[in-house]
């Protein structure tokens, strides 16, 4: 496929008897914004380093605009390259710290000075070119550091959780500064992170990286509403979904939380289900939970609470003052939307069936 | 317990002003967090009500106590910083008990006052532990549980979760909440998150350039700002704001491509330069609405419990929009907007609100 920006089939890449990288495959299109999301310790950093050639790999191919780099060194694949930490040359000018990747790559002044330009305006920092790093905020350097990534004339750029660390509502700016970059660019972006709340707000396609494979890639609106895989629910959602045992009786599921007839799409004897912390109604149903912290997040309270000693999520909106006034006692009654129930095998971690109805 | 008075409090490092002239009363037993970006004074100013700065002018008195210029060993605080300070090579009991040895207790009552933070603080199950098996959270706790047991009348917290890792945060949060509802002393906490500030505070203070912009409870801060840096700050995304020019005064009355038709909204609103919205006081219809106003999704984001994030274009004024999942999900190229006028706030040319 011709708008296919980068391809990556089998690649696997182990360190002695560990194995990081299993036979991981996805593809990333032309003029999106995919978003590589897991939970740390999953190989996201050795996935970033082999794609860059940084980590030569066991097996597999890493097709960068039809073609295989795999065996190709880190300069040859022409790859931009935002990586996670973002030391700036202290001695260097901003605008110097932007033209260094090209002055390595021996530009002409021509194409240098149109790079830095082009990024400068992009990122809002066309007023710190002449300063030195030590004069910037934290947030100005993290931009000048996403600029010298993206200053690389190329179509496929590889950003490594370059907003970890950063304070809210830096994230907030940067968040739409990497949006607007990527849509006015037309270009391919793969960006690795393992908080959700970022994925959720940069992905047009998610992929999910969990023990060294991708387990699911689709559009952010598909990923987020059915989860192929435990990990898929856990890793894409805020607060986290909520993951809990149960047992299966014919088609009916119960747990900590009661009864439900489910639909089941393939056999399976151990069960484990999933809801997302919107899939519970609070003040209805026969159980009984422990109302705990209530975290304000502003627009809505994120309520966690315990049933029989599982720990629990749910978000009230700040204006619904019927469930806030019954939030008030220690103890409410909680229920669940059945279609809301996502079951999944407890050895595969794949999903095998849903809730229909309360029994 | 007493509150802490700051009188024309002023801090000068060379010529760059970290704290300009705050006069303030921190209420006594009661959470009042410093909430502000980075270079706004907030650690400036409790570094001054701990002592370990002492203002260029102006005076702190705790209750009706000077204690501007006494040492930090004299004023019976407590502190927590943003690394766990513990001592190593002794147990979870021996580090809380360390502070208490030198009050002459009898061992019951040393034991009384360990036994009740270590529930508070859910330690009760470690306390024979070494310090060096437990994780940072853990040991953040302890640092806590120390300070809180020496019963001093004021105890400051500095950034006490910002470099926790991720999976104790929570935890964390949830230890100091239901600290903070035992306790009855003034407590003092800065953090620039603001779910944090949120969650735990009784009162914010919200600080911009070495003065405090606003002070109040986390409900009345949110739903009214008293500027446009309060109104973008807190939230997440931060207040959508109309500049100017898609504004047109007339005396009370005010007409924006935000509505359909020209609104009175009183005296307040003739001296308004620009006004704001909440994300979440944006209705949207994926069906033409009457008195809607059509608008272009320009992205979509999910947010928090799984509502969408709308980015919308009315004509060149760009604005977000937070909604159900179903009717982010189902939205298509055009929406119609709708806004209630109690959800507006509106602001002067300096950005005050009216």
């Amino acid at each position: 496929m011709a708008d296919l920006a980068l391809k990556v089939t089998g690649l696997s890449k182990s360190y002695g008897n560990k194995v990081v990288l299993d036979n991981l495959s996805f593809t990333a299109a032309m003029n999106d914004f995919s978003v590589i999301c897991g939970k740390p310790g999953n190989g996201k950093s050795v996935l970033v380093r082999t794609i860059m050639g940084l980590e030569p790999v066991d097996a597999g191919q890493i097709i960068v605009r039809g073609q295989d780099v795999a065996k190709a060194s880190a300069g040859e694949r022409n790859i931009g390259y935002v990586p996670q930490s973002f030391a700036l040359y202290p001695h260097y000018s901003v605008q110097e710290n932007i033209e260094y990747p090209l002055v390595l790559a021996k530009a002409t002044d021509a194409t240098k000075k149109e790079a830095v330009e082009r990024v400068a305006e992009l990122l809002r920092i066309k007023d710190l070119l002449g300063k030195k790093p030590e004069q910037l905020s934290g947030g100005q350097k993290q931009r000048v550091a996403i600029a010298r990534g993206l200053a690389k004339a190329t179509d496929v750029y590889v950003l490594d959780d370059p907003l970890v660390g950063l304070d809210f509502k830096l994230r907030e700016r940067l968040i739409d500064d990497l949006r607007k970059t990527q849509e006015e660019l037309k270009v391919s972006f793969v960006y690795m992170t393992s908080d959700p709340l970022e994925a959720l707000s940069l992905a047009r396609t998610v992929m999910i990286l969990a023990q060294g494979k991708i387990v699911q890639q689709d559009s952010l609106d598909a990923v987020y509403d059915t989860p192929n895989s435990v990990a898929s629910m856990n890793s894409l959602g805020f607060p986290e979904a909520n993951i809990f045992p149960g047992e299966l009786a014919g088609t009916t599921f119960t747990s900590i939380l009661g009864s439900t007839k489910v639909k089941m799409d393939s056999a399976s004897s151990n069960i484990v289900a999933g809801i997302r912390p919107e899939g519970f109604v609070i003040g209805s149903g026969s159980t009984s939970a422990k109302v705990g912290l209530m975290e304000n997040l502003g627009s809505e309270f994120a309520v966690y609470f315990e049933v029989e000693d599982t720990n629990l999520v749910t978000v009230v909106s700040r204006t619904d003052n019927e469930t806030l006034a019954k939030l008030k006692s220690k103890t409410v009654s909680v229920s669940y939307k059945p279609e809301a129930l996502v079951l999944f095998d407890s050895n595969s971690g794949m999903r095998v069936g849903q809730g229909v109805s309360h029994v | 317990m007493y509150d802490i008075r700051l009188e024309n409090v002023t801090k000068k490092f060379a010529d760059f002003t970290a704290v300009d002239n705050i006069s303030f009363t921190i209420p006594k037993s009661s959470v009042t967090v410093l909430l502000g970006p980075s270079g706004c004074g907030k650690t400036t100013l409790m570094r001054m009500i701990a002592g370990l700065e002492i203002p260029t002018s102006g005076k702190i008195f705790f209750g009706e106590h000077e204690v501007t210029n006494v040492p930090t060993k004299r004023r019976n605080i407590g502190m927590v910083f943003q690394y766990p300070v513990i001592y190593r090579g002794t147990s979870v009991r021996k580090n809380l008990e360390l502070p208490l040895l030198s009050e002459k207790l009898t061992k019951a009552e040393l034991d009384k006052r360990v036994d009740e933070v270590a529930e508070i603080l859910d330690l009760t199950s470690v306390l024979k532990r070494q310090v060096e098996e437990l994780d940072n959270g853990t040991r953040q706790k302890i640092a806590v549980g120390r300070e809180v047991a020496r019963q001093p009348r004021i105890i400051l917290f500095d950034e006490p979760i910002t470099n926790i890792d991720l999976t104790s945060k929570l935890e964390l949060k949830r230890s100091m909440k239901e600290l903070f509802g035992r306790l009855q002393q003034t407590i003092v906490y800065v953090t620039h998150d603001q779910t944090e500030a949120m969650t735990l505070a009784d009162q914010i203070a919200l600080m911009q350039d070495g003065v405090i912009t606003q002070c109040d409870s986390p409900k009345e801060i949110y739903e009214k700002p008293n500027s446009q840096f309060a109104g973008w700050f807190l939230g997440n995304p931060g207040m959508n704001f109309v500049p100017p020019q898609f504004i047109n005064v007339s005396g009370s009355k005010i007409t924006s491509p935000l509505f359909s038709q020209t609104i009175d909204f009183g005296p307040k609103a003739s001296s308004a330069d620009t006004f704001g919205v909440r994300a979440e006081g944006i209705s949207v219809s994926t069906t033409e609405t009457k008195g809607g106003v059509q608008a272009r999704v320009t992205r979509k984001s999910i947010g928090a419990g799984g509502q969408y994030l709308l980015d919308l274009a009315v004509g060149s004024l760009l604005i977000k929009a937070r909604v159900s999942h179903s009717v982010g999900r189902s939205a298509k190229d055009a929406v119609w907007t709708s806004i209630e006028s109690e959800d507006i706030t509106f602001f002067d040319k300096s950005g005050k609100a009216l």
